[in-house]
Order: structure tokens, then sequence, then C-alpha cells
């Protein structure tokens, strides 16, 4: 019984996390997106879908997209290969999705005296897995824009991969400077080895520790979602991108995966940088305030109080994060195309080698 | 000379992108705060000094046209209500996307020999640039009506015939001397 | 000869000349309203003046004879002033209704206004009333109030058209240009006045507010009406096609040609355009089947003509081909080599002579209606009505299987009755033509061909003077020039005629015509050659007639 209850309260906390983060995030992010951006531009933003006469500041345009979307035609080019016209979008979202198996979102939580990782899958090599994914990810585009029988959007799938392959070197190489530091490719543990303190007051955070990589990481991230000022594979209203041809649920997909994008580079900007699910301070005073006893028979009350605030300071940094993505993304025109190149190979590339040769020389004379 | 030499190679520090992107998010930024501070203030029922956006909320309140502004075509009419307009075909010559087509035809009275038997003006062409209206020698086709919203489902619906045309009256009501004082945004 | 200069231009001009004609053919813009090279000199309107050196006041270039040693300045200060005084006097009274007046934009009263006019009225007084809009012939609408009296009209109809209708009644302010009473301008040249009234007092009816001149093309071509083959401009509105209720061509103004038509063009040529867009017009191949006419295509049509010629050669059945003097010379050797190199066939008649002798005149209106039967004639085929009637009569009795007319109204010229048998006589008849009329009614095939307007070639008129037409405006609907028509069943049917252009057509009609032997369409030019049938070539006024000076069509 009591492994049942462990069991089900592990699954429903991931299931919980991952539909926060996926289904709900996602068009949120839409409506957040819309009403920054209006505020940032002295404007006011969507506000006119209304239920009943409710507005709620435009929330219901989320529901009003994805309405429509849904029941857009799908429309099929002439000549499209319809297996991988259909696939590609699939293709997209599933490793977008993916992705967010690794990212730990709270510290361990006790149930029944058992441990239970909050993360959806445990694994020593999450780090590895996430480049993995993220380099699959690739592959949605360009059969995107190769299915779809149109020069226009293969050229935008030729400028998706040519910018994707490019700046997942750069972020795999400014991750192993956090490698160095952390000692571990397992991102929980490289979350738990955050939380000391430095000089006794700074948190040991990664952005501390690796500014440089921070900043790599940043900039090839949102290069990997795609989007402004890195969106010349898309560029919907001038140059046209890979989904050019895709209209409906299939252009609603690629766009999906847009926001989740956004999110995971999030993620897994708080879990390498700012400390992951880590509360500094607060977490010792909680863990000293609150008894360790049993609470609804199956928690120990500081632990799960604990647990909360980590995830809740964990979502309060994606949300910061992707605040300053937003920003960034508001405020910046697009790249062209040769910036970008050499924004990623002769600028980030070298920079990332750098921190990592320095990172080793320290860590080798200091740890 | 060569238009690159008005440019300043960038720095190294400027290669990077950072200090304008710093600059550019601190701008942006700002905006962002003192819009947001300026909407929660509203919110809570405190009267913020500025508004939070500059938005008119389009079909509930009009923003008032400046005086020059050019809206849709009419042909003014004589007193007794045939077409000033003489058929000259000189905003026909003028027109630089081609969208006005008139035919004219004998006008029964003999002073004023001619007038147009057909005047239709090929809106989903039309540039509204005005030097239709600039180019009348009768002042005959002015573009004051104050009518923006021009749709149709067929191209053919976008043309506008001669009666139509005569049959539109100024709105002197859209407009405003003074556009800039007298609009006031609404949130 | 006296040798004078013009704004520093040293010249050698012929006694007698005057300072304008002397001007024009140094190409020196004199302003002029009432002087006209074709009409006498009155020196009435006054705005050509100019600077003699040593004459205390201006002088007006058109009545002043050039005097050895003279030096005339046309650009100087007075000269300029002096002008621009005239034509504010001429101004006084105008009504400026340039928006409804069809002169606009070919007016000499703007364009000098523009040039050296630019001043602000100075008129306090109230302009004179006078009639506008008055018809004063079949043709022609007069406005008094933008007449500047100039006379030109008054004297064409005094020394060109000699009918003596117009003249000026009243006098001062009131004088206004009238016909004289009970009068009508209706002589058969009566539009000319139109062409070269300087303003917009005289406006052709026809023309009226159809369109602003401004939106006009013009091409070089050749009248039709007639045998005179006068010269004349064809002005289509290509670009706002939906002026005009249909009709492509919007005009037709005669063109200057010192050895045929001068300046002029008749009534009757002028209008003679009309059946390029008539209703009758032929604009889709047309086959017989179960004795009614129905619309075809060249694709279905070409091979069945194909076939009856085919039958008609192998069964050793005559064929007979009736040509007409309405098709260009191209059109005509083409017809002539198919024919007997292919069909066989060596008599080929052309002319229908109408019941009734139509009009004609000792100037420019001949009695032949066709423009091309002197050149039928250097072509080999046979001008002569009777032939035609043999033809028919062998047709009637039954001798001839396939019948090939081209354009013509057999009725005009033929008993019905003779007509009726003939037609039926043959097995197939063949009608290749741009109109419809009673014998079109009564053919198998009907192949629509392109009229002069549509296609390119040249007329050999009534002297001999080969002139060349152009194409002016897209054939209609499926019609083609009858030389492509030929050519193209040449192609399936014994010798191929290799031409792919009307040029090629008249290469070698040079080559194999002694009349036209060293002409080319380079030649000929805007002028035009004189064919000879001794095949000896008068090297023309080809270059004179090509120097067409502005004032042809004023
Ligand atoms: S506004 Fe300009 S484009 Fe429109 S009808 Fe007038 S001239 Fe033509
Ligand atoms: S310019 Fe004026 S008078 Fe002339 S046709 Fe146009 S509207 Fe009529
Ligand atoms: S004649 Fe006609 S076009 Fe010429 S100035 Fe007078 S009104 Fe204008
Ligand atoms: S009607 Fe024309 S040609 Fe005749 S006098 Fe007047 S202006 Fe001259």
């Amino acid at each position: 019984m009591a492994d049942f209850i462990v069991g089900a309260v592990e699954y429903l906390s991931k299931f919980i996390f991952f539909i926060i983060a996926v289904l709900v995030i996602s068009p949120v992010l839409t409506w957040v997106e819309r009403k920054q951006s209006a505020v940032m531009q002295d404007r006011i933003g969507a506000n006119r879908a209304e239920i009943l006469g409710l507005r709620m500041l435009g929330l219901f345009h989320a529901l009003a997209d994805s309405l429509k979307l849904f029941t857009k035609e799908y429309f099929v080019p002439k000549g499209a290969d319809r297996l991988i016209f259909h696939l590609a979008p699939c293709i997209s979202i599933f490793f977008a999705v993916m992705g967010f198996a690794v990212i730990p979102h709270a510290d361990t939580l006790i149930i029944s005296g058992q441990p239970v990782e909050m993360q959806i899958v445990n694994l020593n090599i999450g780090l590895l897995y996430f480049f993995a994914v993220l380099g699959m990810a690739v592959y949605g585009v360009v059969l995107g824009a190769w299915a779809s029988n149109n020069n226009y959007a293969l050229l935008g799938g030729l400028r998706a991969s040519a910018q994707m392959i490019s700046y997942e070197v750069s972020i795999g190489i400014s991750l192993v400077g956090i490698i160095l530091v952390y000692q571990s490719v397992d991102l929980m543990e490289i979350t738990r080895a955050q939380g000391d303190l430095l000089f006794g007051f700074l948190p040991k955070w990664g952005i501390f520790l690796q500014p440089l990589a921070f900043f790599i990481f940043m900039a090839a991230g949102i290069a990997e979602t795609k989007r402004i000022p890195f969106d010349a594979p898309e560029g919907e209203s001038e140059i046209v991108g890979y989904f050019i041809e895709y209209s409906g649920m299939g252009f609603g997909m690629y766009f999906l995966t847009d926001f989740l994008e956004t999110i995971l580079i999030a993620c897994l900007t708080v879990t390498f940088f700012l400390g992951g699910w880590q509360a500094p301070f607060i977490d010792g005073w909680i863990l000293q305030t609150f008894s360790d006893s049993t609470f609804l028979g199956i928690f120990q009350l500081n632990n799960f109080i604990l647990t909360i605030v980590q995830f809740l300071a964990f979502v309060f940094k994606v949300c910061l994060v992707i605040f300053m993505m937003m920003t960034i993304r508001w405020t910046l025109p697009r790249f062209r195309y040769d910036q970008i190149m050499n924004l990623g190979w002769k600028m980030l590339l070298p920079l990332s080698l750098f921190n990592i040769v320095v990172t080793a020389i320290i860590v080798y004379f200091i740890g | 000379m060569n238009v690159h030499d008005k440019y300043k190679p960038l720095t190294w520090w400027e290669k990077t992108y950072l200090p304008a992107i710093i600059s550019g998010v601190l701008l942006t930024f700002g905006h962002f705060r003192r819009n947001m501070v300026n909407h929660i203030k509203k919110a809570i029922g405190m009267k913020p000094k500025v508004s939070g956006a500059v938005t008119f909320q389009y079909p509930e309140v009009r923003r008032p046209f400046w005086p020059r502004l050019r809206t849709l075509h009419r042909l003014v009419r004589r007193e007794d209500g045939s077409p000033r307009c003489v058929g000259c075909m000189m905003c026909e010559t003028v027109c630089p996307a081609h969208c006005i087509y008139i035919v004219a035809e004998e006008r029964p009275e003999n002073q004023i020999e001619k007038q147009p038997r057909i005047f239709d003006i090929d809106l989903g062409k039309c540039i509204f640039c005005g030097y239709c209206v600039e180019a009348c020698p009768e002042d005959a086709i002015r573009m004051d009506t104050g009518i923006v919203e021009i749709s149709a489902y067929t191209r053919n619906d976008m043309m506008i015939r001669r009666d139509q045309l005569l049959s539109l009256e100024p709105k002197k009501e859209y407009y405003t001397e003074r556009p800039d004082l007298e609009g006031k945004p609404v949130l | 000869m006296p040798t004078i200069t013009i704004d520093g231009k040293e010249l050698t001009v012929e006694k007698g000349k005057t300072i304008i004609q002397a001007a024009d053919e140094a190409g020196i813009d004199i302003p002029r309203y009432c002087y006209h090279p074709g009409l006498s000199i009155v020196g009435q309107c006054r705005i050509c003046l100019v600077e003699v050196e040593k004459m205390p006041k201006l002088q007006v270039a058109c009545y002043t004879p050039v005097m050895d040693g003279m030096v005339v300045h046309t650009q100087s200060e007075r000269a300029r002033k002096g002008r621009k005084d005239v034509l504010e006097f001429l101004l006084v009274n105008h009504p400026i209704d340039c928006p409804v007046c069809d002169q606009a934009g070919e007016c000499f009263l703007q364009d000098y206004y523009m040039k050296f006019g630019l001043y602000d009225s100075k008129m306090l007084e109230d302009k004179n009333k006078k009639s506008k809009a008055v018809p004063i012939g079949k043709h022609i609408v007069l406005d008094s109030e933008r007449c500047i009296l100039c006379t030109r009209c008054i004297r064409f109809c005094d020394e060109v058209s000699k009918t003596n209708e117009l003249g000026i009644f009243h006098r001062g302010d009131h004088a206004e240009l009238l016909p004289y009473p009970g009068k009508t301008v209706d002589n058969p040249y009566s539009v000319n006045v139109v062409d070269i009234c300087p303003v917009g007092a005289l406006t052709e009816k026809d023309f009226r507010f159809r369109t602003r001149v401004w939106y006009l093309d013009e091409t070089n071509s050749v009248c039709t009406g007639c045998s005179t083959g006068c010269n004349i401009e064809v002005h289509t509105n290509k670009k706002r096609e939906y002026k005009n209720e249909g009709r492509r061509v919007t005009r037709l103004k005669p063109r200057f040609n010192k050895d045929v038509n001068e300046y002029w063009i008749c009534d009757e040529g002028r209008y003679s355009f009309t059946y390029v867009d008539a209703a009758d017009r032929l604009g889709v191949v047309m086959k017989r089947v179960k004795g009614e006419l129905q619309e075809s295509t060249w694709a279905e049509v070409m091979p069945e003509v194909l076939t009856a010629l085919q039958s008609a050669k192998e069964n050793n059945k005559r064929i007979a081909v009736l040509g007409s003097p309405k098709m260009t010379n191209e059109d005509l050797f083409a017809l002539k080599k198919f024919a007997s190199q292919t069909l066989g066939v060596s008599q080929m008649p052309v002319t229908v002579l109408p019941k009734e002798k139509p009009f004609s005149d000792d100037f420019l209106i001949r009695e032949d209606k066709n423009p091309n039967t002197k050149g039928a004639g250097y072509l080999g085929y046979d001008t002569d009505h009777k032939a035609t009637r043999k033809l028919l009569d062998d047709c009637a009795s039954g001798g001839v299987e396939l019948l090939i007319i081209f354009h013509h109204d057999l009725e005009a010229g033929f008993e019905t009755e003779l007509v009726k048998s003939a037609l039926s006589g043959a097995k197939t008849v063949v009608f290749v033509g741009s109109n419809a009329n009673t014998t079109s009614a009564r053919a198998t095939y009907i192949l629509p061909s392109c009229t002069y307007v549509e296609k390119e070639g040249t007329f050999t008129n009534f002297a001999g003077r080969v002139q060349k037409i152009n194409r002016a405006i897209e054939p209609l609907g499926d019609s083609l020039p009858e030389w492509t028509i030929i050519r193209n069943l040449s192609r399936k049917i014994g010798k191929a005629l290799a031409y792919f252009e009307a040029e090629d057509v008249f290469k070698d009609l040079t080559k194999n015509t002694a009349a036209f032997s060293g002409m080319s369409y380079s030649a000929i030019g805007d002028g035009g050659l004189v064919a000879e049938e001794n095949g000896k070539l008068k090297q023309g006024d080809a270059k004179a007639a090509a120097q067409k000076t502005e004032t042809a069509t004023a």
C-alpha cells in the first residue's frame, strides 16, 4: 500500500510538473509574450477575446488561438511528401517535450521514509541525454522543410539546420565548464552541488563560477529556440521559413515547439547556472523552523514544505529567465545570417574553448 | 564616396553585440517598468499621471483624423445634384495606380458640355495618394469622407461606382484641427 | 537665291518664300495659328512675330518674304514679348474650357501658353459669351467661344474643298466664325477643318468625349477607303480599352505625303475604319454542319480544308480562287504563288465592280474603292470584272469543285440568282475575310482574316505607289493575316511557303515581280515608292515624304 501511494504521489507530482510545463505554460506564454511586448511598447496588447463579456486581460486569446489552430484547414501542399510532412511537426514537438524528462524540479521528497527524486527520469547521464535530445530537434525542422516541396521552406530549413548545429557546438562546449566544476553529468547532482555557499555568502551557482559559460549558453540557447534575434530560419513576415507550408495544427505544433524550447532552455539555464531548485538561505531556516513530524500520514513536514518551496523557487527562476529571454526577443532586431554564423563560430566557440581551458587550469590547481 | 566609409568598423567589444544588447534591453525594460507601474496603479484605483498605453480602442473610440488625412473619395455634386466632374480625365491620367475608369458623355444642357457616364475607382488598386484630388481642375473629387474601413469579398466589389461616389458626404466630425491635443488614449 | 540667317543659322532659300517656310525647312519652329502650308497665307493671327534686323517693328514670319542678307531672330527678347502679347490678346475672350475641350493636349493655345505665355490674366471684364457646341455639319461641332478667328477653316473651304461654307460674321469683340446662313459644312472633305483648326473650336462629333488625346497611340498606315491610298495615322487607345465603347481604333488622322494626299483625307476614308470592330466582324473560324454555320477552330477546320483541296486535286477537279483587291501585295503574292504552284490555278480574277458607280471627284476620292487593284494587276491577277463573271458562270455550271473567295460580297456586283447558283454549284466554298456578308453566309468554311490595322503589308495605289501599312492593334479573336492562312495551308500540301513575317513575303515578291524589283520595307518607308510595270524603279520622293512637317495635322 505504502509503495503504491509512494508511486502514485511520485508520478502525480511528476505528471503535474509536466502538465504545467507543457500544456499550461506554453499557451500562457503566448499570452505573456503578447502582453509583455505590449507593455514594453506602450500598447495594451490582445484584449478582445471574451467569454460572456469577460475579457480576463486577454487571457482567452490563448484559448481562442488553440481553438482556431485546431479547427483550421490542415493543408498539404501539392507534391509534398505526405508522411514526412505529417510526421515532422510531431518529431519537432516530441523532442522538445522529451527534454523535460531530466529536469530536476525539487530536491528529494521523502514519502513514508522513502526518497523520491523530483525528476521525471533520474538519469545519471542527464546532460548527455539533453545534448542528444537537442541534437534531434533539428530533424523536425529539416524534415518539415524538405517535405513541404517548397523552395522557401527548404531554404529556411537549411538556415535552421546550419544555425542549430552551429550553436549546439557552443552549448555543448560551454557546458563542459559546468561538468568540470561540479564533477558530474547528472543534473540532480549538478543542482545539489550548487547548494553550498562560496566565501560564506555567495551561493555556489553556475552563474558565479562560470559567468562566461552562462552568457554563451544563454546566447546559444536563444539561438536554439530560433526566436528573435535568431529567427532567420523562420522570419514569418519577410523571408519566410521552414514551416511556410504548414497550417492549422501543423503550424501550431511548430509554434508550440518554439515555446516549449524556450521553457526548456530556461529550465536548463536555471539548472546549470542559477542553482536549479536551490532556495539559498531559506532552506536551512525551513529545516530548522519546522519539525520532521509526519504530515498527511506519509510526508515529513519540513521536507514537504522545503520541497514545495524549492519547486516554487525553481518555477520562479524559470519565469525570470523566460522574462529575460522575452525582453531580449522584443528588444533586438533579427541578426543577418552571416552575423549569426560569425557570432556562433568566431565568437561563441572560441570563447567557450577559452572558458574550458581556464576552468580546467583553475580546477586542476584548486580542486 | 563609398557608402561603407561612412561606417566605423566595429570594435571587438562591439562585435560581441553585448553593449548594444544591454542598452537596448535597458530601454525596453525601462518602458516595461514605467508602463507596468502605471497599469498597476490604475488597477488598484490610483490615478497615474500618464496612461500605461497609447492605444485607442478603435471601433468604439475613434482617433480623430488630421485635417489632411486622405480617406475614401467622393464626387462633389452641383446644386442640382449632378456631378461637378466634367470628365476631363485628369485624375485618371495622373493616377499612379491606374485605378480610375472614366467614360465621358454629353451633358444635356449647353454651357457645361461634358460629364462622366462611368466613373469607377478600383479601391483594390488605389494607393490613396490623393493625386486625383490635386489634379482635378474642377475640385470635383475629394477625399474627406472619413471612411477608412474599405473591404469586400470580391475584387469586383472593391469597385466604387459613380453614383456611390456622388452619394457620399464629407465627414467633418471625424476630422480635427489638433488631434495631438484632443486625442486621449483610453485603457 | 537669297541667303538669310535665322537664329544664327545661315540658309539659302528659294526666292519668294517667306521666313516661316524657310524656318520650317531648316527645322526651326516658329509658332503659328493661321499659317498652314497647304493653304494661302493671310497673316491673320500675328503669333509668328519675329525680329528682323534693320526692321523697326516685329515682322510676321508667315508673310514676310525672304531677302538676301536678312538676319532673323525668333527667340530674341522682343520677339518673345511680342508673341506673348499677341497670345494674351487671343485669350482675352477664350473660355479656357480645357477640361471639357477635346483639343486639350494637341492645342496650340496650350502649347504656346506653356512655351512663352505663362502670364497672369489682367482681365477684369467678363468674357464674351458665344454659342457653344453647335453642330455645323454631319461630323463637326463648333464652339465659337474657343475660336481664335485664324480663318484656316474658311480658307480650307474656299481653296481646297471649294465649297465656301464658312465665314466670319460681326465685328470686333463679337466677330464669330459661322457657316453662311442656310449652309452646313457637309462637303466630302469637311472634317479636315477639324484637323487644321489650331484650337478646339472645331471638333469631331465621332471623337467627341471619347478619350483624351494623350492616351492615344499612333501608327502610320494607309487609308483603304479607295485606291488613292491617302497616308494616315491610326490612333488607337490600347491602354484604356474601356473607353471608346469597344472600338479599338479611336480615329484616323491624315498624314502628310506630298505625292499623294498632301495634308488631307476625305470624310469617307476617315470613317472607313469602322468595319474593324463592326458587329459583322469575323473573329472565329466557322464551318457548316448540317446546313448551319457553327463556330470552330483552326485546328479543326484546317485539316478539313486541306482534305477538300487534296481530293479535288487528286480527282483532277477544278479549284477556283477569287482574290480581292482589298488584300495587301503580300497576301496576293502568297496566294498567287500557292494557287499556281500547288493548286494549279492559273486564272485568278479579283475585281467585283459595284452595281452603281460610286462617287468620285478629281481631288482625292476615286471610283475604285479598293486599295490594291493596281497591285493585283502587277502581280498577274485579272482585274477585269468580266473575268469574275466568267468564274461564277463556271461555278454555276458545275465545273468547279472547290471555290476560295477572299473578302468579296458577290451580291454587290452580280445578280443574286447568279451568285446563288454559283455558290451552290461548287461543292466546297471557302470564304476568307474579315467581315461577314451575303457570300460568307453561304460558305462552307469561314476563315477569319485580319483587317489592315491588324497586320503589316503594302498596298499599291492607283498610281503605282507602293505604301506600307503597319500593325496598330492585335488581331481580333482567331483572325490571321491572309498570307499566314495561305502559308499554313501550304505547309501541309504541296510546296511549303517559308514565310515568317510579312517582310519575308515582300522579299520574295520583289525578287519575282518585275514591277516591285529593288524595293524593301525600309526603302518604302513612310512615303512609299512608285512601282512601274517595266520594272524600273523611280527612285522617288520617299525622303521628302518622310520629312513630315509638324503642321501636317495641325
Ligand atoms: S488616391 Fe491616388 S491611387 Fe487613388 S484614385 Fe486617387 S490618384 Fe489614384
Ligand atoms: S479631374 Fe476632376 S473633373 Fe476631371 S475627371 Fe477627374 S474628377 Fe472629374
Ligand atoms: S482650345 Fe480647348 S484646349 Fe485649347 S486652350 Fe481653348 S479650351 Fe483649352
Ligand atoms: S474655327 Fe478654328 S480654324 Fe476656324 S477660324 Fe476658328 S480657330 Fe481658326
